[in-house]
């Protein structure tokens, strides 16, 4: 049952193998979306160009899915999935910031990867600062440890949020997920028109 | 209607088509998910790999450096009457609340479960490894087993306990005459008043792997 420990079945060095296997195919498609040009992820902003969501949110959906059908038919312990655990408060102004990093430099710490890998020298400055900030919030956090774990919730998931079973969740995501692509490639069309 | 018009129709109606059949058909619950499970966790019953000693679990009372955490899973009738000292009540219905502590539990940690007889604790036992699977053990022959060899006088004590895994029907066998709880002398015998018992032991401590992720 899944999850599978690859450095046991593989032995470490066929583990680390798989790892690069999962790495390269990620990397691939995420270079060939788009995702290593600011260009076209600042674009999304604007919603001239729809590469992000259109990628993220079909990775999404279609993670969800296969995850939660593995969990139905015991190929997958959903219980050995690490989910992150909730700090509300720190969680959104994280993102807020987050967000204003993205707009302004185009990239987000991932996308940077990626970007530096195909030598792009605004995707390696982002990345060089994307490391100084991270290594800056660790000198600092602990003069705002009160408010870094505030609004904990522990594990805390959409069913539990809204109650109701994890297969309308899958639904509702998976309805959100199609209506978002539709209105905003309504709205692309009708603010840049049909062209590309 | 473009090509590619027809095939994100097409992707769009298979994502809503997968998700209503997952919603339809439901997650497991926990008597399914141990019906998965089992292939990799029914030998640990089965050649009791997993079932401690009275005398092991006294042995891990006394030890500082295990953190103990006994589960109780019997009534609370059977609890008022004798539970041993430390341990706390937890019926089963009451195990999935404690998924985050137990998966937060250290790599020193130990979870023995322990009823009036097997059957309860093996069921908790199965509960546990569904919801977390903690380093869980269960009270081999349950209280009465441990009552059978603790709750009597010292003088007493030597052979009693032969036949004490025998009778299986989850009842208390010894009688009490009022309820004492963790009062009772076996609550917590001194192993040092005891006839020392050979056993094998069962429990290990286990290495936790680190868990993260998240994507940024």
């Amino acid at each position: 049952m899944a999850p599978f420990d690859f450095a046991a079945l593989f032995g470490e060095t066929g583990g680390y193998l798989v790892y690069l296997v999962i790495g390269f195919c990620f990397g691939f498609i995420l270079e060939s979306s788009g995702f290593g040009d600011s260009r076209i992820l600042a674009a999304q902003f604007y919603f001239r160009r729809l590469n992000v969501l259109k990628v993220m949110f079909t990775a999404i959906v279609v993670a969800m899915l296969l995850i939660f059908w593995s969990t139905a038919l015991g190929l997958l312990d959903y219980n050995e999935i690490w989910v992150k655990q909730t700090y509300l408060w720190p969680g959104i102004a994280g993102g807020i910031i987050m967000g204003v990093g993205f707009i302004l430099g185009g990239y987000c710490p991932g996308t940077s990867l990626v970007s530096a890998a195909t030598l792009k020298i605004d995707g390696m400055f982002f990345l060089a600062g994307f490391i100084a900030g991270a290594i800056g919030f660790g000198e600092t956090v602990a003069h705002i440890e009160a408010f870094w774990h505030s609004g904990y919730l522990g594990v805390f998931t959409l069913p539990e949020f809204l109650g109701v079973e994890t297969g309308v969740v899958v639904v509702l995501v998976v309805c959100l997920a199609l209506a978002m692509f539709a209105f905003f490639e309504w709205l692309r069309r009708t603010v840049y028109g049909a062209g590309r | 209607m473009s090509r590619e018009g027809r095939l994100q129709l097409a992707g769009a109606a298979l994502l809503l088509l997968a998700s209503v059949a997952l919603a339809l058909h439901g997650q497991p619950n926990p008597e399914q998910k141990w019906a998965y499970m089992a292939p990799q966790y029914r030998h640990l019953l089965d050649e009791r790999l997993v079932y401690i000693d009275p005398a092991e679990l006294l042995s891990l009372m006394n030890d500082d450096y295990i953190q103990l955490v006994v589960y109780d899973v019997r009534n609370e009738r059977d609890w008022n009457l004798f539970h041993l000292v430390d341990s706390e009540r937890m019926p089963l219905e009451s195990l999935p609340g404690q998924r985050d502590r137990l998966l937060a539990l250290p790599e020193n940690a130990v979870v023995v479960l322990v009823s009036n007889d097997e059957n309860l604790a093996t069921q908790a036992w199965k509960h546990l490894m569904v919801i977390a699977k903690p380093n869980a053990y269960i009270l081999e022959g349950g209280l009465n087993h441990w009552l059978d060899i603790y709750g009597v006088a010292p003088e007493d004590a030597g052979g009693q306990d032969q036949t004490a895994t025998v009778l299986q029907d989850g009842t208390m066998r010894h009688p009490f005459a009022q309820a004492l709880g963790d009062r009772h002398a076996a609550a917590q015998p001194d192993e040092h008043h005891f006839p020392a018992r050979s056993y094998e032991k069962r429990v290990r401590l286990i290495k936790k792997i680190a868990k993260a992720g998240g994507c940024s």
